[in-house]
């Protein structure tokens, strides 16, 4: 598999061999930027973020969160689709059901304890749920496309299901599921027990979405540069090949799906959180198009397109709002999937490259087919 | 006797409606490769474009249903010169940039999903920039059929039939017809049609005119027996979408067969529990058997004549 | 009638066909030999267009078609006959001789009768499915689908293989009989000693896609010759 030498050159020999050993576990040729550049400009970004709400204050800074919170399931769909090979359009689906399960404890339970707990057991329902799904479709050996076509169904079924839990019956413990009218008075995060505990609003939800987005971020960027992450594209390049290799092919998959499950069972988790309140809207086809949507335009094999497009195009639809929104997201999506099928950001560094070695790099071959089956 | 009689008016409206939902989709699928998810959006063109010749151009409701199907199959022949095969960006860029800025969605079923997904949003949200959040209703023709206190709409059951003459014709453009022949002779084995003088180019391009004039027809159709929503495509989305997926390869009888399982088992299902139980019942039988026959119904039938050939 | 001037292929980046001379005349039977690998397939897809050359140039029929698509150069003329017969399996054999109309587009003229006098086997089961057929009634019927509206020129991918040794024979006797008869000029690819040595008036030698040799009609009746350019 060919390393891309992109401007890690001479002028980087200069770092420590602490520092540059460290670095070499986030750096590889599965993430874009290797390059002490990118890290400074990676610290730069961070610190801008950090600083954001004394700029712009809590009340933006609380809306701009919400982006933050997508980015996990963005990232979510990154993994499975960018990098092992699997489009998933029911990331939505353990979104949603870790949000509500999380809405479900701790209304029943509104300590910071129960809370604490609420959060677990709700991404842990993300996870599960993927599994379970996961495992109906992969060692059922259903192929790529099929499984896109049924996580597409899944949501579907649990938009149906969940617009019909409007009725009282429809209640578990204190939480009323409310139907198409949502679960209201969801409480704010928290963690800890009792007096030694945190409760999350505002610029401190804000803080622990960045933190828990930094965290995750970096953790993944390791995951997919170290010899798990190699099987992982390995899978998405070639499954057959894979398998000759001694692979567990099923087993990779169906680990990556569930890695996906957790993380957009913490997007869904947080979600509830911040906004207070969960509704079946979130198993709409068009909010489960999104995940697609940021994935296809940033660029689904890399994780740091995943996050940005993210964050950008939510930060557009909001500002534009409205059906316009929808329309410019939907050209984009089109123009994106048609003409730059990789993403903006693996062109971007590509250019970027380009320019800096004066067009002399070797690139690794663009696997040009779609993956099929 | 009388929820009997109920329960099969039922069975007919679901399986005409899942027919007729699915049949263009069914074709394009089959014979392309292609996964339109805006195949709802063009039953939703179709609808809009009878309900607007009828009402604000006057016309008849036959006529008008004519114009929607050809309103339709003139947007499909449009969509897939510029999105599904790219030739009109490609044929731009190839003048100013000297090369070719797109792969045709042939084949290319994650990417066609995406794609048209995009096309679906532009569509409903044009629409309701363009013309408002709902559009006036033409009347139901043909009232209703009552029996003992229950009653239901004739022209929904009706549709069954218009269903059943859907795919006569289907079966019978792509059996006796010398497009049909070429069109299956594509699907068969593309490179050698086109070694043998195919244009296959303009296969694919009447093949999704085709399809897109059945999703009109399916609109005309449908449209005064259902609220005019820019969205009311979606709802004839996903039973599309399985149907196709459940009937397999065979575009006429792997429709009719989808139809008729689908339509039985939601039908079933709403008359004891409800239409949203209906619908997640049939929504939950499709995993099942894409999970169990990927390949659909016909496929799996093709699959086992296969294995007892080379067995005898 | 046919001439590739200095053809380069390629799959991906994988170079097949390596600057590759030839000339075809009207009225001839022109073999290619080769053994497995030299890329015999890839020089009959190039010709018909379902590749496109990285470089070099075709000319058939006085015009050059090297950016002409498949389907123009079939309209044109070319009738195509693939490696592994490539009939339509699940329509009937009348059907897949229908297929063979839009070769040819220019000549009003179809040969139904001649083709079912050289192979009476397709009249007989002409609604059966093609896929059904044994190789060698397929292969029959691939080479009358390509020939049912008269091209002028015949592009024939190793009709020997995958067939039995008697029905070879019957097939290199009946090309030579249209080749006669209806004047088509026919370019074949082949490792088949006997059938080179029956059909052909000339032959190219090829190795790893490159055209190494051209053997005259008397080199051709040398078996061993021959043979040195066909051993495995």
């Amino acid at each position: 598999m060919a390393t891309e030498t992109s401007g890690a050159g001479p002028a980087d020999a200069g770092d420590s061999g602490a520092l540059a050993g460290l670095r070499s576990r986030f750096e590889g040729p599965n993430t874009v930027g290797n390059s002490r550049g990118f890290w400074v400009g990676f610290l730069v970004a961070v610190l801008a973020l950090a600083a954001y709400p004394f700029v712009v204050g809590s009340y933006q800074a609380s809306r701009f969160s919400l982006f933050l919170v997508y980015a996990f399931l963005g990232l979510s769909l990154s993994v499975v689709w960018g990098y092992a090979g699997v489009l998933s359009f029911g990331q939505v689906v353990f979104f949603g059901v870790a949000g509500y399960t999380f809405g479900v404890v701790s209304v029943n339970f509104a300590t910071p304890a129960g809370i604490t707990g609420a959060f677990l057991v709700g991404v842990f329902g993300g996870a599960l749920m993927a599994f379970v799904l996961g495992y109906f479709m992969i060692y059922g050996g259903v192929r790529n496309v099929y499984v896109t076509i049924i996580t597409l169904v899944s949501t579907l079924v649990l938009h149906t299901f969940m617009a019909q839990t409007a009725g009282d019956e429809w209640t578990i413990g204190e939480a009323a599921l409310g139907g198409f009218n949502g679960m209201p008075t969801i409480p704010n995060l928290a963690f800890g027990v009792g007096g030694a505990s945190i409760t999350f609003s505002s610029m401190t939800f804000y803080y622990l979405v960045l933190g828990l987005l930094v965290a995750t971020y970096l953790g993944l960027r390791a995951l997919v540069n170290s010899d798990y992450g190699r099987v992982m594209v390995a899978v998405r390049e070639d499954e057959d090949r894979t398998r000759m290799f001694g692979y567990d092919v099923e087993r990779v998959k169906l680990a990556v799906f569930t890695l996906g499950g957790a993380l957009a069972g913490l997007s869904g988790v947080l979600y509830a959180a911040w906004g207070n309140y969960m509704s079946p809207g979130v198993f709409e086809l068009t909010f489960a198009s999104l995940p697609v949507i940021w994935v296809s335009v940033g660029g689904r094999k890399t994780l740091l397109g995943a996050v940005t497009a993210t964050v950008g195009i939510e930060f557009l639809r909001n500002s534009l709002g409205g059906e316009l929104a929808f329309v410019i997201v939907g050209v984009l999506l089109l123009v994106f999937i048609l003409g730059l099928p990789g993403g903006i950001v693996p062109w971007v560094h590509r250019t970027y490259v380009e320019m800096r070695s004066d067009g002399a790099t070797p690139e690794p071959p663009e696997a040009s087919a779609e993956v099929s089956d | 006797m009388v929820n009997g009689l109920n329960l099969l008016f039922q069975f007919l409206d679901s399986f005409a409606f899942i027919v007729l939902a699915a049949a263009g989709l069914a074709i394009i699928f089959g014979i392309m490769g292609v996964i339109n998810l805006a195949h709802g959006e063009f039953i939703m063109v179709g609808a809009y474009a009878t309900t607007l010749a009828n009402i604000r151009a006057g016309l008849p409701l036959p006529a008008a249903m004519l114009v929607g199907v050809l309103v339709t199959a003139g947007f499909g022949l449009v969509v897939e010169r510029v999105v599904i095969s790219g030739t009109v960006p490609n044929a731009l860029s190839q003048r100013f940039l000297g090369r070719k800025v797109i792969e045709p969605l042939y084949d290319r079923l994650a990417d066609s999903m995406v794609a048209t997904w995009g096309l679906s949003l532009i569509m409903v949200q044009g629409v309701r920039i363009t013309l408002g959040n709902s559009l006036d209703q033409i009347g139901t023709p043909l009232g209703n059929i009552a029996y003992s206190g229950f009653s239901y709409s004739t022209y929904r059951v009706m549709l069954a039939a218009v269903a059943l003459g859907v795919l006569a014709l289907t079966y019978y453009v792509f059996t006796r017809t010398e497009y049909g022949m070429r069109a299956r002779a594509t699907i068969q084995d593309e490179d050698t049609a086109r070694a043998l003088g195919v244009d296959t180019e303009r296969t694919y391009m009447t093949t999704f005119a085709i399809g897109s004039g059945l999703a009109g027809l399916t609109g005309a159709l449908y449209a005064p027996t259902i609220t005019m929503v820019p969205g009311l495509g979606s709802s004839f989305l996903v039973e599309a979408f399985v149907a196709v997926v459940v009937g397999g390869p065979s575009v006429v009888l792997g429709t009719t067969l989808a139809g008729g399982l689908l339509g039985a088992i939601n039908a079933t299902v709403s008359n004891v529990l409800g239409t949203f139980f209906g619908r997640i019942a049939l929504l939950v039988t499709a995993i099942v058997m894409i999970r169990f026959l990927p390949d659909g119904i016909t496929g799996f039938v093709e699959t086992l004549r296969e294995r007892r050939q080379e067995g005898a | 009638m046919l001439e590739l001037d200095g053809v380069t292929a390629a799959y991906d980046s994988t170079p097949i066909l390596r600057d590759v001379d030839l000339s075809v005349e009207e009225g001839e039977i022109v073999g290619v030999m080769g053994k497995n690998g030299v890329g015999k397939t890839t020089l009959m897809k190039t010709i018909i267009g379902l590749l496109e050359p990285s470089s070099g140039t075709i000319r058939y029929a006085g015009a050059d078609v090297t950016d002409a698509p498949a389907d123009e150069r079939a309209r044109a003329g070319m009738g195509y006959i693939p490696q592994g017969r490539d009939v339509f399996p699940k329509l009937t054999v009348e059907q897949n001789v229908r297929m063979g109309e839009t070769v040819n587009a220019d000549s009003e003229q179809t040969l139904y009768d001649q083709i079912y006098d050289y192979f009476p086997v397709l009249a007989e089961r002409a609604d059966q499915q093609a896929g059904t057929l044994s190789g060698g009634q397929q292969q029959m019927l691939a080479i009358a689908r390509a020939l049912v509206s008269n091209p002028d020129l015949l592009l024939l991918d190793e009709p020997s293989e995958g067939i039995q040794p008697s029905i070879v024979d019957q097939i290199s006797r009946d090309m030579q009989a249209i080749n006669d008869d209806l004047g088509t000029t026919i370019l074949f690819v082949e490792q088949n000693l006997g059938v080179i040595r029956e059909m052909a008036d000339r032959c190219y030698a090829m190795e790893r896609g490159e055209i190494v040799d051209e053997v005259g009609p008397t080199t051709l009746a040398d078996e061993d010759a021959i043979a040195e350019y066909l051993a495995v």
